[in-house]
């Protein structure tokens, strides 16, 4: 064994040689001469999973525009104006969060299109701000144990003038159905900058931030319906 | 393949992100008054009260014939006053504790909790309660050390 560990070390040595590269030519690809030009312009839509969710749940009713306008082949301006409405239930609190908000940001569209079509897959980015009131309907302070049970009170208090800014990041796809008309499911994950809770309570729901969690972040979905107005071809 | 990266990077950056605030794990989330039993000649020793019945007034008993040198108990929260009776071999000792109960949000999960503000504590000393100290308390926010120290 010993007189073949040299050769074993050996087998472990890496040589990493190479010669000479040969010259490679270049040659020039004629140009496709056949381009596919594809519309800029104003697209407009709506986020139909808000109505449909409203007639569903007794706890929330909202409604949300969605636009975006193309800049270049990859990048689209968007923006986002909505409201809603949402009450949380939780186990020794009920409260309920009413306002508006609006996203501004960009889209990137990491997908590579064939020939003519017009789909996306997107990536984006947005800043989100909402103004928003919450009504703590009823409570109930947690005491342990019923020894001394505690009141249940009823009495809404309101804090108005609530707001939130957030920073908010989307993956999503964008599909065009017919002719300029695109159907776009988005998932985003929302980091909260800052938000102003009320006085001894804490702002549990923001419009177009959804759930606050407890560690000041947040999840949203889009299932967004919309038209572009072509202004031109590209 | 950059794409997938990217894509990867986001859904695991989400999922890692999911927490848990469903759970309220404070307990006790509202503060119970801690009750410890000194020697009333030696001060720095615990001693033990045998045969130890311990009840609000007009409640039921929450320590039934114990031997202990520490309880807590609850304070009602929809008064500024609070009455036990700590019992030890058939002679029973009113215990009255006054404060300001104040509600503070916690969080989520756990709601609101009770806080006791400027309590003070008034114990009949004709019994067998020889001595407590101190006399007065500007809060009781948690449980985590005795309240008062009573002789015995």
């Amino acid at each position: 064994m010993l007189k073949y560990f040299t050769s074993i070390c050996l087998l472990f040595v890496f040589i990493n040689g190479f010669s000479q590269e040969q010259k490679t030519v270049k040659k020039k690809i004629p140009k496709d001469t056949t381009s596919y030009k594809t519309s800029y312009g104003l697209r407009l839509g709506l986020d139909i999973s808000k109505p449909i969710l409203s007639l569903i749940s007794d706890s929330y009713s909202g409604f949300e525009i969605v636009g975006d306008y193309r800049i270049s082949k990859r990048f689209f301006i968007a923006a986002e104006l909505g409201y809603e409405e949402k009450t949380t239930s939780e186990d020794y609190t009920n409260s309920t969060s009413k306002g508006s908000y609006t996203r501004l940001g960009f889209n990137f569209n990491a997908y590579e299109n064939w020939l003519d079509m017009n789909n996306e897959i997107t990536l984006g980015y947005r800043y989100g701000f909402s103004l928003f009131d919450q009504t703590l309907n009823s409570y109930t302070p947690n005491v342990n144990g019923q020894y001394f049970p505690s009141n249940t009170i009823t009495t809404p208090q309101t804090t108005n003038g609530l707001n939130a800014h957030w920073s908010e990041f989307i993956v999503g796809i964008k599909v065009e159905t017919f002719k300029n008309l695109f159907v776009g499911i988005s998932g985003s994950y929302k980091i909260l900058m800052s938000v102003k809770d009320p006085e001894n309570f804490k702002s549990l729901y923001s419009p177009g931030f959804n759930r606050i969690f407890e560690s000041n972040t947040g999840f949203g979905f889009n299932y967004t319906v919309s038209y572009l107005i072509p202004f031109i071809k590209k | 393949m950059k794409k997938n990266i990217l894509f990867i990077f986001l859904v695991s950056f989400i999922i890692s992100a999911c927490e848990k605030d469903d759970f309220c794990v404070i307990n006790p989330v509202t503060p119970n008054l801690v009750l410890r039993f000194y020697d009333d000649i030696n001060r720095e020793t615990l001693k033990n009260v045998d045969d130890f019945y311990v009840w609000a007034e007009g409640k039921d008993t929450i320590f039934k014939n114990v031997s202990t040198d520490s309880i807590y108990i609850p304070l009602n929260n929809l008064s500024t006053e609070t009455v036990y009776n700590l019992s030890t071999g058939n002679i029973v000792n009113k215990f009255t504790i006054r404060y300001i109960p104040k509600e503070e949000y916690v969080s989520r999960s756990c709601g609101f909790r009770m806080v006791f503000n400027d309590v003070t504590f008034a114990p009949n000393l004709s019994t067998w309660i020889k001595d407590f100290t101190p006399n007065s308390l500007t809060v009781i926010d948690n449980q985590n050390s005795a309240h008062v120290k009573i002789f015995h």
